[in-house]
C-alpha cells in the first residue's frame, strides 16, 4: 500500500536499480551515474534516431544523383543519403525533491554537435501528442539547467506526474499488482520525446 | 465464454498502417465503413461468426484479437467494453477510437495500460500486445483520461 502520494528518494533509487537491471538484461543502454560527491545520482541513456530533413534544407542541397558522384570523396558531401539526419538523444532521469517525483531531462544534437532548438524538439514530438503539446507548449517542455551537471537540458514538466501516477498506483494496488514506479512513469512520458520502452519492461515488473 | 454484443471495431481508412480488418461483410456492426481487408494469419473462421452468440471457445477471429477495455479512476466507462480489434491496429488508433467513443476532445490525453501498469508506445500494435500480455483468450487494457504534463 502506498503510504505516501509522493515517491521518496530512496524508493526512487531502488526502482531505478531494478529498472537498470532489466535494461542490462536486454541491452537497452541505461546506466546509473553518480554526481561528483556521490550524494545524488540519475539514470542516463543515449541513443540515436534518424529524422527526415526539412524541405528548406532540401532546397539548399539539391540531391541529384550526379551531384552525389561528384562529391563522393568529400566527407562533407550532401547527397541523396542525407535526406534524413541522425540526431543524438541523451535522456536523464532525476529525482525532484520539490515535486517528489522523477523528472525526465533530455537534450538532443545533430552529429556535428549542433544542439536542437526547442522548435526542432517540438517538430520531433510524436504526432500523437502534438495536439496536447501545442495547446500548452511552454508548460510541457521547457529548458532548464540540469541540477547535477549544470548544463542546459530540456525538461518534461513534472507537475502532473504525481496526479497520474497516483491514479495508476491506486488502480494496480486494487488487484495486488507490483509496479515499478520508474518503469510505469517512463512508459507514459518517454514516448513524447522519442523514448520508447521495450515491452519486456512490463513483463519484468510483474 | 462467448460474450453477447461484441461488435467488431473498424476504422475509417486512417493513418495507421495496415488496418487489416477481417473481411467483414455488411452483416457486422461497423461503426464506420470497414477499410479494405489485409491478409492476416489465423483461422479461417467465417466472419459471420462475429455477431453470433455462440458456445465457441474464445479464440480470436482471423486477424483480430479480443480486447477488454477497463476504465481507471473517474474516466468514463465505455458502454461496450469488449471489442474485436484488428491485430495491426496501433495503440494510437485505439486511443483515438476510445476518445471518439467517449466524446473527448482531441487535446485531452488518454492513456492505455497493459498489466494495469505499463503504457505501450503509440505505434505498438494490438496483436503484439495480445501475444505478450493476453490471457484467457483476451487482452485486458486499462484506459485512463489524465493530464501527463503541463
Amino acid at each position: 500500500m502506498a503510504e505516501n502520494e509522493f515517491l521518496e528518494e530512496k524508493t526512487f533509487k531502488q526502482h531505478c536499480a531494478k529498472f537498470i537491471k532489466h535494461s542490462e538484461e536486454i541491452g537497452d543502454g541505461w546506466e546509473w551515474r553518480n554526481s561528483k560527491d556521490c550524494s545524488d545520482g540519475y539514470m542516463s541513456k543515449t541513443h540515436f534516431q534518424t529524422r527526415n530533413r526539412t524541405s528548406v534544407t532540401e532546397q539548399l542541397f539539391p540531391q541529384a544523383e550526379d551531384d552525389f558522384e561528384l562529391f563522393s570523396d568529400d566527407s562533407e558531401a550532401v547527397g541523396p543519403a542525407a535526406a534524413s539526419e541522425v540526431i543524438r538523444y541523451e535522456y536523464h532521469v532525476l529525482y525532484s525533491c520539490s515535486y517528489g517525483v522523477p523528472v525526465l531531462y533530455f537534450r538532443a544534437s545533430f552529429l556535428d554537435g549542433r544542439p536542437l532548438t526547442l522548435k526542432e524538439i517540438w517538430d520531433g514530438v510524436h504526432q500523437f501528442y502534438k495536439a496536447r503539446l501545442l495547446q500548452e507548449p511552454w508548460s510541457t517542455i521547457t529548458q532548464q539547467e540540469h541540477p547535477i551537471l549544470g548544463q542546459p537540458f530540456f525538461v518534461l514538466h513534472p507537475c502532473k506526474t504525481n496526479e497520474f501516477m497516483t491514479s495508476l498506483l491506486e488502480n494496480s494496488e486494487k488487484d495486488n499488482r507490483n509496479i515499478n514506479y520508474i518503469t510505469s512513469w517512463l512508459s507514459i512520458v518517454g514516448p513524447v520525446v522519442g523514448l520508447n520502452l521495450p515491452l519486456s519492461y512490463a513483463k519484468a515488473m510483474s | 465464454m462467448a460474450e453477447p454484443e461484441r461488435p467488431p471495431m473498424s476504422l475509417p481508412g486512417g493513418s495507421a498502417a495496415g488496418e487489416g480488418a477481417p473481411e467483414v461483410g455488411s452483416d457486422t456492426n461497423a461503426l464506420e465503413p470497414a477499410p479494405s481487408a489485409a491478409v492476416s494469419p489465423g483461422t479461417e473462421e467465417p466472419t459471420g461468426d462475429a455477431k453470433k452468440k455462440s458456445n465457441f471457445p474464445c479464440f480470436p477471429l482471423s486477424g483480430t484479437v479480443d480486447v477488454l477495455l477497463k476504465a481507471v479512476g473517474d474516466t468514463p466507462i465505455m458502454k461496450t467494453k469488449k471489442w474485436a480489434v484488428e491485430r495491426t491496429r496501433t495503440i494510437q488508433g485505439l486511443i483515438d477510437f476510445i476518445k471518439k467513443f467517449l466524446k473527448l476532445v482531441a487535446s485531452e490525453q488518454l492513456f492505455i495500460y497493459v498489466n494495469q501498469s505499463f503504457a505501450p508506445s503509440p505505434d505498438q500494435e494490438v496483436g503484439t500486445l495480445y501475444e505478450c500480455f493476453g490471457s484467457d483468450g483476451k487482452l485486458v487494457l486499462h484506459y485512463c483520461k489524465s493530464q501527463a504534463w503541463g
